[in-house]
């Protein structure tokens, strides 16, 4: 009955369906190829990528997004483990606030954290005596990232986790494996997609963080200015400039989103 | 034996349920631990592999103590995680690594996994399985039988101390199970290695079982040989669990020692036991008969040696594979009796045909409570 032609339901949705398919191709297509056309016009427009300000810009982005990205998944991968697999009372609280960076706007995360971490902050006093001082720092860029992105990866890696039967890891055991050796050689190869998947959101979301950072962070060119914050700075200065940036973006996340897909294929080819 | 005895005894815990066991595993046969679901059988394995902590007694594996409660106090408690146990462990859905190829699977618990050595052990358990031509398979590739054999191989390529079976044949059809079943037993006599097999079909553990022991809510409640633990049980609970299908309650109405037999009466029903030293005339006895030790005839014999013959009335017939199970009425006492599809075909057998029943006194057991 159903399944073939897509069920009963879709039959009396399929017009709007179609309607909303290409209304929704066109908003989010339109704006990105005027993106691209609008860049490609512009004079200058290798002169604006290879400017000094891109290049700091687009180096500072790398190392701070890379850098939190690797705290996130050294801290967040066993934590995430821990969420799957125990079901301790404190730990489903703390499972309730996990994602709340997700919700939370990135402003607010900001403001939160300079509350915590700045001069006049809760910690300030305290690290401004062993001489650290967070806030305007590349540091502060870092913090702000994780605190946005850390979410995503922890969330996937959660789901993934939790989709290895524990067995696996059991019978593993019994094979003569340590738990140690058990994890690399089952539970990760196993949970992989997932923590993949989630890891290249979370990378995603620290190279497009923009609120949490200015606000705590600042807009320093070459310490705190990542490529959001220079593409509004510069919109200000040089279009041209801005619409680099911009569609060089644009570009690394086609790139990141493709690379994910071809992992997840090849994977999906080799297991499933 | 050449190998050190393997065996022990422990008690396990887990929420309100309680299990105590003592067991005894020889190298080169099977022990089977049979009892219904929820007994404790899959939790006995988990503990001996080190999956499970048991709160007191003593665990050995080829004469290595693994545990060791607080009984043994001159050294104080010990434990060896499953990992360095050397047991092997197959459960019911064969949990092979979804990530891994047949070949990467058989070989996971080898170290140096590369080298010749393990590469000609990984190729021998291959060809013993009947696995040739699928090493580069992926697990889900495989069929249900060729998956238990895969994890059969796995368990066994580290040549473990004692093997683990939790009703590894469970989800495979009947004729895989016993096609597997006897390749299981061969491997096992070959290999020399110790063998516990948890199941709860009387077939699987008559056929593989050198030695069955009969859980039943945490604790054993019968052991011995499989084929006199389960076809002539001698407890009602037992009979039960083991589900001989014929369960009368009878009185002892005559002793006849001259043959080495009693007879038994129901009302008007009477059939001839085995004698039995404790009871008098007059007692209330349950007696057993399998399904499967009743001749169904469509006349009386003329002249036969078997004591007991009833006459009935088929009161309906059950596809009960690999055979049919008849239900005779016998003047209001159901019988249950076990023929092949090829006989009711031959007898014609409906419901409603008056039929006879004739089975041995030997095939009638008593049961104790």
């Amino acid at each position: 009955m159903g399944r073939g032609n897509g069920g009963a339901a879709l039959g009396a949705l399929a017009p709007a369906g179609v309607a909303a398919t290409i209304i929704y191709t066109l908003f989010i297509g339109l704006p990105i190829l005027a993106l691209l056309v609008r860049a490609g016009q512009q004079e200058g427009i290798v002169a604006g990528l290879t400017g000094p300000a891109t290049l700091q810009a687009l180096r500072l982005t790398a190392i701070t997004s890379v850098t939190s990205l690797a705290i996130v998944i050294v801290a967040g991968t066993p934590f995430a483990l821990l969420l799957a697999r125990r079901r301790w009372p404190l730990l489903r609280v703390v499972d309730a606030f996990v994602e709340l960076p997700i919700v939370l706007p990135p402003v607010v995360a900001g403001v939160a954290m300079l509350m915590a971490f700045g001069r006049h902050g809760l910690l300030g006093p305290a690290l401004a005596s062993v001489g650290i001082a967070l806030p305007f720092t590349t540091g502060a860029v870092i913090f702000a990232q994780i605190f946005v992105a850390a979410p995503f990866y922890i969330r996937a890696a959660r789901i993934g986790f939790a989709g290895v039967d524990p067995t696996y890891e059991e019978v593993s055991q019994t094979l003569g494996v340590s738990p140690w050796a058990t994890f690399w050689r089952v539970t990760l190869p196993v949970a992989w997609p997932s923590l993949l998947t989630g890891a290249t959101l979370a990378w995603a979301r620290a190279v497009s963080e923009f609120g949490a950072t200015i606000m705590f962070a600042g807009n320093l060119t070459g310490r705190t200015q990542t490529m959001p914050l220079a593409i509004m700075t510069t919109m200000e200065s040089s279009l041209g400039e801005a619409l680099a940036l911009a569609a060089l973006m644009l570009l690394m996340s086609a790139l990141a989103l493709g690379l994910l897909g071809f992992l997840l294929r090849r994977r999906e080819e080799a297991t499933a | 034996m050449s190998r050190p005895a393997t065996g022990g005894h422990f008690t396990v815990s887990a929420g309100d349920f309680r299990l105590e066991l003592s067991f005894a595993a020889p190298a080169g046969s099977i022990l089977v631990l049979f009892g219904p679901s929820g007994a404790g059988k899959t939790t006995a394995l988990r503990t001996i592999a080190g999956l499970a902590r048991p709160e007191s007694g003593r665990i050995e594996i080829a004469g290595r103590t693994v545990f060791a409660g607080n009984e043994s106090s001159d050294s104080g408690p010990t434990w060896l995680p499953p990992h360095r146990r050397r047991v092997g462990y197959v459960t019911q859905q064969n949990h092979l690594f979804p990530h891994l190829t047949v070949w990467q699977n058989v070989s996971y618990g080898l170290e140096r996994r590369r080298r010749e050595p393990a590469r000609r052990r990984v190729a021998e358990l291959i060809e013993r399985l009947r696995l040739d031509g699928l090493e580069e398979r992926r697990v889900w590739q495989l069929s249900g039988g060729q998956q238990q054999r895969t994890a059969l191989a796995r368990a066994l390529a580290p040549s473990p101390d004692l093997l683990l079976l939790d009703e590894p044949f469970a989800s495979l059809d009947m004729e895989l199970r016993r096609e597997l079943g006897a390749e299981l037993r061969d491997t096992i006599a070959q290999l020399d290695v110790p063998a516990i097999l948890v199941t709860h079909s009387r077939e699987e553990a008559l056929a593989l079982g050198d030695r069955v022991q009969i859980i039943d809510a945490g604790r054993t409640v019968a052991e011995g040989p499989p084929l006199a633990v389960l076809e002539q049980p001698g407890q009602g609970r037992v009979a039960r669990l083991v589900g001989v299908e014929n369960l009368l309650d009878m009185r002892v109405s005559a002793r006849r020692p001259q043959d080495g037999t009693m007879v038994c009466a129901a009302g008007e029903r009477t059939l001839e036991t085995p004698l039995a030293d404790g009871c008098a005339v007059g007692d209330a006895v349950t007696v057993g008969i399998r399904a499967s030790d009743i001749i169904l005839a469509s006349g009386p014999l003329p002249q036969s040696s078997a004591r007991n013959t009833w006459a009935g009335v088929v009161a309906g017939v059950e596809l009960r594979p690999p055979g049919y199970e008849v239900a005779l009425d016998c003047e209001g006492t159901l019988l249950r009796c076990h023929i092949t599809g090829t006989s009711l075909e031959a007898m014609g057998i409906e419901a409603g045909q008056p039929l006879w029943a004739i089975f041995k006194a030997s095939s009638c057991f008593l049961l104790s409570e």
